[in-house]
């Protein structure tokens, strides 16, 4: 039958992924069993009332309104009777539905409330390395449409595909409770409908899976074009960057209109097979009322029954692109969830005890991946209290050992130890309590100032007073007509780069950490706030263990030792001045004081373009 | 505390656009219509053809019934024999393939018609996008103006592709529905009709709940979205502060809230989508009701009654399409008004294509400037950014031009590159005045390095050469070097070839800054204009750099905005600027004997480290 194995062989996957993915939201859509077996009951409720309307129109006719064996006034009453049920009916079939709808989106957004949840806890949980290559915009996408693309598979269509099952099959069984001859008859079309279905699903299938990808083209498309409309703009690009989108757009409406012409055949297909069902209830249902086998009340009855008939396969062409997006994206995000690359834990991990600070680095190897390695047998170490300041160009590994001594990834080879104690066999969380990390970027979650520096944590060691004079940040309270209590980030002030940067050295001194760990890239900021950052900084390194990736000539200099990395090597190392007179890669990063134009080191991964 | 210099630019634009979107809201947004109307113009006979065919369709299948009333009135009485009855069966299924063909033909013909007109709005939207200038993005965000090419479109879309065609036909059918009704008995059809007033009385009342409700759940959406974006771009920093749980319970309060907004618009949703239904079934009730006692006392035949019946059931589908047709266009009006407001911005900076560009190419151009009085207000502003600058800057001159934050520096930048219109006094290129230059001529005569630096995720190469596709490897490398660079990108291990951006290396700022200066200087315009371009580097790389840069451009008119004092020092000539005003104009070793402004900056600058 199929001209193409290999087309059917793919189908077959797509079937069994298809389970797959079922049974992946099994587990989110159990605990709603409540909800769904509510609005499965009161959605059997729904279509019972809808189903009887016909029924009682015709029993009204055919025992009431046309039986002449009654009186007049008997006839009359028979009329009220069944009218009185018929509001009966139709005021539960509302109220039910009512319900009905509540009761869905309920559910609907139970499940995908529990789905998002169980999402962001899964992948915020995941190690770096998982988030290395993995751009915020696609996980932002998993997050927000793709769990919103579900809703609707959730609701309309997981209800009404129970419901318009149920409902085929309660039609089926009332004609063939009235005349199972002439249903017997409407069941030879059956064959035909089910070849169309098929057949259209694939091609919609096809068809709907082009417009997705067009459509995903052009918004990746315009997106960068408006995040670059300076640079095209000045560099006089506006009339290629067009043509290129017209391209894209072109190639999308293409698809549209393939999508318009395949449901333009199916839907009135469809159609005519539902007038063939009348014609052939008008034919051969008439020859069974001329035969006696049949009323005439039985005859309307069964008309009405079989446009109901064909209601739910008319949306089925719908539900069908529903379904698909739906499955689309539940494939993205199990995919997310199935992704497991956390770090060994140890089995009693070790907390609480006291620290001192010492910091030791013994032959440490480590690479990303498979890549080539970023660090090669690194080993150092510095005395609590004292100050290692990292230099080196982008991508000689400076990053990669704030990553390694915060326990985001864990080394190849070699080991990381404070005071004695390999971080491995420690616990991650008190861990990173213990390592105060200040970066270039600021994270800001959406709430007051005073939110943002105690984050979740109490104070230790220092008042809040005390705090916002050390971090300097008391200069921009004073402007703040209310103080601590501003609220930043979305919908509040926005900070300066300058601002953020001393939030979060005023973070630090809060958390107050044994050891700190700087990241110090110089952010676009004016002298004054360099010179308050300069400040906070001091305050920061103060009587900690500190290990500092340095721009600024006045934190190296300051710094107790110097590290001079060369991909993933150390190259050179001691203080300022014994670096200068080795005359070696330090003294040649410092020459930029003689016009070469080197700067000191790359710095630290840039905040993401805005 | 000074704020960062993105403060400087104008949040003064805020008022502006507080009373624009004010002025908006209170139109109809009905009037914004008038955009689509050359559309349906346009394709008139497109559209004329396919509503015919939709009309056919709906006349046709109303004499379905009238068949169906035949057969049931002769099997009735009692003259219907298999032979008349397969006449009607066949009837039946000939006018359902007739009908088939014709829909076919309105489904392409209407349905397309909403595809050409999404498809040339985008078309129109996008490029109207490349003409709009920084005033414009400066006051909406990516997500917002991404919003309207994807969101608003597609439900414009959908109102005039499936929203139209459902309310022709339900005001079509409905219509007819009703004179069928009508023929066969007035006083059924008034009877049957009665309840619909009640369903357009609440669909009024409750569609301004149904609006507001949803735009809180659309609020709280782009809520989400916002933290989940920043927790996963801050994902080092939310690890190292242990904050995995409490960011959970963040989301989970936020996702709370979506789920409770949402369930408040289904109050909404859950009466108005059944009612429809109910009002349908009750006016059923009523036919049966009413209908049926006319039966019974003879008024009328039992064919009509069974017909009328049959009319009825063809009703419940208009009356339902209404509900939801309304919706439809609710939101596509909506989102037309919204496309409308973008596409009536204008660039502040006119065009003037219609001039004739006297420099092309622009290497023609010399390279002088000259400022007279230039003075420049920032819409809603009161406090002007800069005030009466008068400068002439000499072929191949480097000017240096410092001042601290919000003292005008970017403002001048902008004014020179065209980004802004000159106001009052005149800009003069080469002699002539900016404002008789059509905008591409001035804009092909100066290569403008902005304060942001914006990077494609491509490689290194590829960036450098995006305003000279076909430039060679040594041309980059030129330039790269001229930029101090080159070194940098050779110690990376794939060199040029290097991926930047999402799945490709980080830059640190200073090397992002200096490969957009990189990419500048391979256009070898005549005029050059850095705007703090080295601010992400320490004074003393930012003045070597700068001190390249230099030697490299030899000869070309070269601008530099810095605002630290010591990079500049080799500058032929430096501009102060304090508060929009030119404080004092000099070289570097004029200005500090002068013991003025400058120096004092200097000394605080050099001092601090």
């Amino acid at each position: 039958m199929r001209r193409n194995p290999a087309r059917f062989q793919e189908e077959k996957d797509f079937h069994a992924k298809d389970m797959k993915l079922w049974k992946g939201l099994f587990p989110y859509i159990l605990p709603q069993w409540r909800g769904l077996s509510l609005a499965i009951v009161l959605s059997f409720i729904v279509t019972a009332t809808s189903l009887a309307i016909p029924r009682l129109v015709q029993v009204g006719m055919d025992d009431h309104i046309l039986n002449e064996s009654l009186s007049v006034a008997e006839r009359f009453q028979g009329l009220s009777l069944v009218a009185a049920v018929f509001l009966g009916v139709i005021l539960v079939g509302f109220v039910t539905n009512f319900f009905q709808v509540v009761t869905l989106e309920w559910t609907g957004q139970r499940i995908m409330h529990a789905l998002r949840q169980g999402l962001f806890q899964h992948v915020v949980k995941l190690d770096l390395s998982f988030f290395q290559n993995q751009p915020v915009g696609r996980l932002v996408t998993r997050l927000t449409n793709d769990i919103q693309n579900m809703y609707e598979m959730f609701t309309s269509v997981i209800v009404t595909l129970f419901n318009d099952g149920v409902r085929l099959v309660g039609i089926l069984a009332i004609m063939f409770w009235m005349n199972w001859r002439l249903s017997l008859v409407l069941c030879a079309i059956f064959p035909i409908l089910f070849v169309i279905t098929v057949v259209f699903g694939r091609l919609s299938r096809d068809a709907f899976r082009r417009i997705r990808t067009h459509l995903a083209e052009i918004n990746s498309y315009v997106q960068e074009t408006i995040w670059g409309m300076s640079v095209i703009q000045i560099f006089l690009r506006e009339r290629e960057a067009h043509r290129e989108f017209r391209k894209l757009n072109d190639r999308y409406y293409d698809s549209a209109m393939y999508q318009v012409k395949i449901f333009g055949i199916f839907m009135p297909v469809i159609e005519v097979m539902s007038s063939v069902a009348m014609a052939l209830i008008i034919w051969y249902g008439g020859g069974e009322i001329i035969r006696q086998h049949m009323t005439l009340g039985e005859l309307t009855a069964f008309i009405s029954y079989i446009r109901l008939f064909f209601q739910p396969l008319r949306e089925l062409s719908q539900k069908y692109s529903i379904v698909q997006s739906a499955l689309a994206s539940a494939e993205r995000i199990f995919q997310l969830l199935e992704t497991k690359d956390r770090l060994p834990v140890a089995e009693h991990p070790l907390k609480d005890f006291p620290v001192r600070g010492d910091i030791r680095f013994e032959n440490v190897s480590f690479r990303y991946a498979e890549e080539h390695p970023v660090l090669r047998q690194v080993s150092f170490h510095v005395a609590p209290g004292k100050t290692l300041a990292i230099v080196g160009a982008t991508g000689s590994g400076k990053t990669t050992i704030i990553n390694l001594l915060e326990r985001f990834y864990d080394p190849w080879e070699g080991r990381i130890t404070i005071d004695g104690v390999d971080l491995r066999t420690m616990d991650e969380h008190w861990l990173r309590d213990l390592v105060g990390l200040v970066m270039q970027e600021v994270f800001i979650i959406p709430g007051t100032i005073r939110e943002n520096i105690l984050l979740d944590g109490k104070l230790e060691g220092l008042d809040l007073e005390s705090i916002l004079e050390l971090s300097q940040l008391n200069s921009l309270l004073k402007h703040l007509p209310e103080g601590l209590e501003t609220r930043v980030g979305e919908g509040g002030m926005d900070l300066s780069a300058g601002e953020k940067q001393l939030l979060a050295f005023a973070r630090v001194l809060a958390r107050n950490p044994r050891i700190l760990v700087l990241d110090e890239a110089t952010a676009n900021v004016d002298t004054e706030t360099e010179m308050l950052i300069e400040r906070a900084i001091q305050a920061a390194l103060s009587s900690r263990t500190s290990l500092v990736i340095a721009h600024r000539l006045s934190t190296i200099r300051r710094a107790d030792r110097i590290l001079v990395l060369d991909q993933g090597r150390i190259v050179e190392e001691g203080t300022h001045e014994d670096l200068m007179r080795l005359n070696g890669v330090y003294h040649h990063l410092q020459s930029l004081h003689d016009g070469k134009g080197l700067r000191l080191s790359g710095g630290g991964p840039e905040e993401s373009s805005p | 505390m000074s704020h960062s210099k993105g403060g400087q630019t104008p949040s003064g634009e805020n008022p502006e656009r507080a009373g624009h979107e004010e002025s908006t809201h209170k139109e109809s947004p009905w009037r914004s219509f008038h955009l689509a109307i050359p559309y349906f113009k346009k394709h008139w006979r497109r559209l004329a053809l396919g509503f015919f065919c939709l009309m056919v369709v709906d006349t046709l299948q109303l004499i379905i019934p009238r068949i169906i009333k035949h057969a049931v009135d002769s099997l009735q009485t009692g003259t219907a024999t298999t032979e008349t009855l397969l006449f009607y069966g066949g009837w039946i299924v000939l006018i359902a393939v007739f009908i088939a063909l014709l829909r076919y033909f309105w489904r392409v013909f209407l349905l397309g018609f909403s595809r050409i007109m999404e498809t040339d709005l985008r078309n129109r939207m996008v490029s109207h996008l490349l003409t709009l200038d920084r005033a414009f993005y400066q006051r909406r965000t990516p997500g917002e103006v991404m919003a309207l090419t994807t969101n608003d479109l597609s439900s414009v879309q959908l109102a005039t592709g499936m929203g139209l065609v459902a309310m022709v036909d339900a005001l079509f059918m409905g219509l007819a529905a009703i004179a069928f009704m009508a023929y066969i008995s007035p006083t059924l059809t008034l009877i049957a009709i009665a309840p619909m007033p009640i369903l357009a009385l609440l669909t009024r009342v409750l569609s301004g709940h149904l609006h507001r409700r949803f735009r809180k759940v659309q609020e709280q959406f782009s809520h989400m979205t916002e933290f989940v974006r920043s927790t996963f771009s801050s994902i080092r920093l939310v690890k190292a502060y242990n904050q995995e749980s409490s960011q959970e319970s963040r989301f989970d309060e936020l996702g709370q809230a979506y789920v409770r907004d949402n369930l408040r618009l289904a109050g909404i949703h859950g009466t108005l989508f059944p009612i429809s239904g109910f009002i349908g079934n009750l006016s059923m009730l009523l036919v049966l009701f009413y209908g049926g006692r006319m039966t019974i006392l003879g008024t009328i035949t039992v064919g009509d009654f069974v017909a009328f019946i049959a009319y009825l059931f063809l009703m419940t589908w208009p009356m339902m399409a209404l509900g939801w047709v309304t919706n439809l266009f609710q939101r596509g009006v909506t989102s037309l008004s919204r496309i409308q407001t973008l596409l009536e911005e204008k660039p502040i900076v006119e065009t003037r294509e219609d001039l004739p560009g006297t420099f092309y190419p622009p290497s023609g151009l010399r390279g002088e400037i000259r400022m007279e009085n230039l003075s420049f207000v920032f819409p809603g502003h009161k406090r002007p950014a800069l005030r009466d600058i008068s400068l002439q800057i000499s072929p191949g001159t480097f000017l240096g031009v410092v001042g601290r934050t919000g003292s005008g520096k970017t403002t001048l930048c902008h004014l020179l590159a065209r980004l802004y219109p000159v106001q009052d006094g005149a800009l003069y290129l080469d002699g002539l005045d900016v404002n008789d230059l059509p905008l591409s001529a001035v804009r092909g005569a100066l290569a403008y390095v902005p304060q942001e630096v914006i990077l494609f995720s491509s490689t290194i190469a590829h960036n450098i050469a995006m305003g000279k596709k076909d430039a060679g490897r040594e041309e980059i490398e030129a330039v790269a070097r001229a930029a101090s660079i080159h070194d940098e990108i050779m110690a990376m291990q794939e060199g040029y070839d290097t991926r930047i951006g999402e799945k490709g290396v980080n830059l640190s700022g200073g090397q992002r800054q200096r490969i957009a200066i990189a990419r500048a200087l391979l256009l070898e315009r005549p005029i050059i204009i850095i705007d703090d371009g080295l601010s992400a580097v320490d004074m003393e790389t930012e003045h070597a750099i700068i001190r390249s840069i230099a030697n490299y451009l030899s000869g070309r008119t070269c601008i530099v905005v810095s605002h630290r004092v010591a990079p500049l020092a080799d500058a032929h000539e430096i501009m102060v600027l304090e508060e929009g005003k030119v404080v004092e104009v000099g070289s570097h070793e004029q200005l500090l004997e002068r013991g003025g402004f400058y120096a004092n900056i200097h000394r605080q600058q050099t001092s601090g480290g």
